[in-house]
């Protein structure tokens, strides 16, 4: 039994002001898969997430999410993401977790949850708000429902943020470096969301430099270093034998 | 019973010229909300053409004396066919003039607004004019509170230019008065009248600001 395929990236090459960035990586994440992407800063990681989601545009390749063609080759060899429509269907099966967090600063816990639900899908604010509650509560912070985020700690937020993205039900979360702006105290309690998130089978891809994490939630670990794939597998292959050199040098330095 | 007297012919016909210098600034204010905003938005739009009119507007708006454009509209419209009521020639070129001035307060305030507040409404779904109505809006306002209360306040002492006018503004009303009287007092009533509009508005800017603080940590 093949697990159906949420995210299909293939041969995709992104460049900045002349420099490539992405050359020419290859990604397939199945159904209720955690992928998690690691490697050095500027291997081109997070440049691969956005380009996913269209935040950044790739130059060359294609991209499908949950079966359909969300970026494609045209003839001149020129990628080119799908008209604003479909475009946003599709961006509808992903939700986004930013190393920022960038929750709506104007806005109450509760407010950031609700709003896209209400302004996006239309939905009622009755309808919506048994989930919001139910995702507060999941995330531990259904007394915090009606604070301004900057009262919350860097933690709360992102774990505010986690919440709000589910709200939108996507089938697939991205999370960009999550806890890579917090204190180190505080990565711990938006990694228990995100394994919780894992555990009831989201598909997940994680841009992470948290190897324990990687290790232990993940169900493929992929390594990046300058804009390629070097080495990819599960985890007890890359952490325990990885076999390229870049990798074992890598994983030395962090561990 | 003589002093009673004399105050209320100067205060009474000051009163009558605040009232125009009033409805003058209101109105402005009122058309330059709206404008400014859609102007600035203008400015940043994608599209090119629309970006090179809105600076040349800018520029010309800015780069000219109000009192040059307040008689260009009162004059030199009448000899192309177009010819305005007192006010609303005033208002007219008050409300161009303002709407220049309040759309780069915009534009700064909105280009201010950290991109991730775009990214994140972006992977919500949410459309552009969403992301700007209900995102990126509410955060421009708080943060063009203090230069919008600096441009209201010389708005207010701005209107004193339809003088030139003719029309019995607060200042020009004073200004008579001295002429007739031989007495300095009405400039300084004049002076307290606009001290009294620009402390209700600094006072009232004061109380926004309040507002919109309620988010901050």
């Amino acid at each position: 039994m093949s697990a159906e395929i949420m995210v299909r990236m293939h041969q995709i090459h992104k460049h900045f002001n002349g420099m490539e960035v992405l050359k020419g990586i290859d990604l397939e994440v199945k159904k209720g898969e955690v992928l998690a992407i690691i490697g050095p800063s500027g291997s081109g990681k997070s440049t691969l997430l956005r380009c996913l989601n269209h935040l950044e545009t790739i130059d060359q390749g294609s991209i499908e999410v949950a079966g359909e063609f969300f970026a494609v080759e045209s003839q001149n060899g020129q990628s080119e993401y799908a008209a604003a429509t479909k475009a946003r269907k599709i961006q509808g099966h992903m939700g986004m977790v930013f190393q920022q967090f960038n929750l709506f600063p104007h806005m109450t816990v509760m407010d950031n949850l609700i709003e896209a639900p209400i302004q996006v899908k239309k939905q009622k604010k009755e309808e919506i708000l048994p989930l919001a509650e139910f995702l507060l509560q999941s995330v531990g912070l259904s007394d915090k429902r009606d604070a301004y985020p900057a009262r919350l700690s860097g933690g709360q937020q992102q774990r505010v943020a986690i919440a709000r993205a589910l709200a939108m039900q996507p089938d697939i979360m991205l999370f960009d470096e999550p806890t890579s702006a917090l204190d180190p105290e505080l990565t711990g309690e938006v990694l228990k969301t995100m394994r919780q998130l894992a555990e009831n089978k989201m598909t997940m891809l994680v841009v992470t430099h948290e190897m324990n994490f990687a290790r232990d939630v993940a169900n493929r670990v992929m390594f990046m270093a300058d804009g390629s794939v070097i080495e990819e597998g599960i985890p007890l292959e890359i952490f325990g034998h990885p076999q390229q050199e870049r990798t074992q040098s890598f994983l030395r330095n962090m561990l | 019973m003589f002093q009673i007297d004399k105050i209320a012919q100067i205060v009474l016909p000051m009163l009558e010229g605040s009232e125009v210098t009033l409805q003058i600034f209101l109105l402005t204010f009122v058309f330059v909300l709206p404008l400014g905003l859609l102007v600035a938005l203008g400015h940043i739009a994608k599209c090119r053409s629309l970006r090179f009119a809105v600076e040349v507007y800018i520029w010309i708006m800015r780069g000219t004396p109000l009192m040059l454009q307040l008689l260009f509209v009162y004059f030199a419209l009448p000899m192309i066919g177009i010819r305005l009521p007192d006010i609303a020639a005033a208002l007219l070129a008050f409300t161009l003039n303002y709407t220049a001035y309040f759309a780069e307060i915009f534009r700064a305030g909105i280009q201010s607004i950290d991109r991730g507040q775009y990214e994140a409404a972006h992977m919500l779904g949410m459309s552009y004019g969403q992301t700007m109505r209900r995102i990126i809006i509410p955060q421009m306002v708080r943060r063009v509170l203090p230069p919008m209360s600096n441009e209201t306040i010389n708005l207010v002492k701005d209107t004193s230019l339809i003088y030139i006018l003719a029309m019995n503004d607060l200042l020009r009303v004073a200004r008579t008065i001295v002429q007739r009287e031989f007495d300095m007092t009405p400039f300084l009533v004049a002076g307290v009248f606009y001290l009294v509009m620009t402390f209700v508005l600094t006072w009232g800017f004061n109380k926004l600001e309040v507002h919109f603080a309620r988010y901050d940590a």
